[in-house]
């Protein structure tokens, strides 16, 4: 009796292991296609400017920042909630965390060194 | 090894290097407190790998009343021992140490015997040699301490940032704490030669656990830098701490060096103010107030705004407010830590734009201290 609860409670303890494996999987999973979906939003949002630019060639972008386009995209990736900066490049801003060095990439002045 | 001593003193001595024993530790002898004894005095030790305490009990010292029977060292169960010393029913207490590391504890008629452990077997406090050593003010010390510790960082998944920057350089002193949120910086100037410089990052826990371990009555505490070790000395007592391995994030590029908007408040008022505003802001999803500043009308809001509970608006009580109108953004737990900081005093906040990072310094020094905080987009 007291033999079959504890194969019983190793059949769980493997049960739950490979639940733990699973939910570890997905949760990596989701982070890639979530990383894959800010890039391809961002990507669709070049295309269809650019789209936009074959059609009316001269059109002055209204309400534009004096961003350059390769800064506005590290902007994008920092609002869809990702690090751009080089120490946590590409890791996730927990609860929507500011971060000062991603700030300062996107908004810092550069000087040439 | 055999010695009497003053109870009082000696539990003073030990609640002192006690805080740096860990029940926690991996290294079982980590539980013990060292006693080393010799002619001079009783030395306690104690250490959970990354801190190490070791203060001294000096015969000359008659407060004391130690007299040393026979010198030697022995390892006890700090946990044990420490209960025990501090229920004795005498001033002064007998401890002696028999075969196979049996201690005896005696005070008045009562008599303890406890396993000890041999000393030898105790790893040893690592040697930091007198090379360029230089003093602070503990109040000093104790003041950079509680500006900068605010910002460290609590997750260990970035351990350079659990740390507190340390750059000396030409006689001046930085010491810098981020976790990439908020940024606090003070600079202190140290009489050193020129020529002596560092740059260490000590973990913010080894400086909260100094700043508790030292007594207002020391006056200077000796600083010791070597390889990777931190040595703190302040009357008879040496606190050790490992540093963080690694290159700090260079930070003196995210302090704002121009400013757009200038407004001066009260710290304990506008404390008060942040505090009821995120009484709200605390239930809500992201936790965030807003600030809003017009100089044509001369007025400062701030919002706290939870969908499911309601909102609050409060204008603020200020003194001086120049520059551009700005609408900005934070989190008001970042703000009440850094105001907490500044005590009772007039601090100038200085803005460039609402999506940049914004500084707090004190009205009247500028320059020595200054606190940082990244604002968060709202629209």
């Amino acid at each position: 009796m007291s033999k079959d609860l504890y194969e019983q409670l190793s059949n769980i303890e493997q049960q739950a292991k490979l639940t733990f494996e699973g939910l570890s999987e997905m949760k990596a999973v989701l982070a890639a296609v979530l990383e894959k979906n800010a890039e391809l939003k961002i990507e669709n949002k070049h295309l269809r400017e650019h789209l936009q630019e074959l059609g009316q060639p001269t059109t002055p972008k209204a309400g534009a920042q004096a961003l350059s386009k390769s800064k506005q995209n590290l902007q994008n990736l920092y609002e869809e909630g990702f690090h751009i900066c080089p120490y946590f490049y590409g890791s996730r801003r927990e609860n929507n965390e500011p971060c000062a060095f991603c700030n300062d990439v996107i908004y810092g002045e550069r000087t040439n060194d | 090894m055999k010695f009497s001593i003053n109870r009082t003193q000696f539990i003073k001595t030990l609640n002192d290097v006690q805080r740096a024993i860990s029940a926690k530790t991996t290294i079982p002898i980590l539980t013990g407190l060292k006693l080393v004894l010799s002619q001079e005095g009783l030395t306690l030790t104690g250490s959970d790998a990354d801190i190490s305490i070791e203060a001294t009990l000096a015969t000359t010292d008659e407060k004391n009343q130690l007299t040393v029977e026979e010198p030697g060292a022995i390892v006890l169960p700090a946990r044990f021992f420490s209960e025990i010393a501090k229920k004795l029913p005498e001033d002064q207490m007998t401890i002696a140490v028999g075969d196979n590391f049996q201690t005896t504890i005696r005070s008045g008629k009562s008599e303890f015997t406890i396993n000890g452990l041999d000393a030898n077997s105790y790893p040893h406090l690592p040697e930091i040699a007198d090379q360029n050593p230089f003093s602070i003010a503990t109040d000093v010390l104790k003041q950079l301490i509680r500006q900068t510790v605010i910002a460290v960082s609590n997750q260990e998944s970035r351990p350079i940032l659990t740390g507190v920057h340390l750059v000396l350089n030409s006689g001046e002193m930085l010491a810098v704490a981020t976790d990439s949120h908020r940024l606090a910086q003070r600079k202190l100037t140290v009489s050193v030669p020129s020529d002596v410089n560092y740059d260490v990052i000590i973990p913010g826990k080894s400086l909260i656990e100094l700043s508790r371990t030292l007594a207002d009555g020391d006056e200077t505490v000796e600083i010791r830098i070597a390889e990777n070790q931190v040595l703190f000395k302040a009357g008879n007592l040496a606190f050790y701490s490992r540093l963080l391995e690694g290159n700090y994030p260079d930070t003196a590029r995210l302090i704002p060096t121009s400013s757009s908007t200038q407004i001066e408040f009260n710290a304990p008022v506008l404390l008060a103010a942040i505090e009821r505003a995120s009484l709200l802001s605390h239930e809500s999803r992201n936790n965030v107030v807003r600030l809003t500043l017009n100089t044509a009308d001369n007025t400062a809001i701030i919002y706290g705004n939870s969908p499911d509970v309601g909102n609050v608006e409060e204008t603020l009580q200020f003194e001086n407010l120049t520059g551009e109108d700005l609408e900005i953004s934070f989190n008001p737990d970042y703000m009440k830590d850094a105001l907490r900081s500044f005590g009772q005093t007039a601090i100038m906040i200085n803005f460039t734009a609402a999506l940049r990072p914004f500084t707090l310094v004190p009205s009247e020094d500028q320059e020595h201290y200054i606190q940082l905080i990244t604002p968060v987009r709202t629209f």
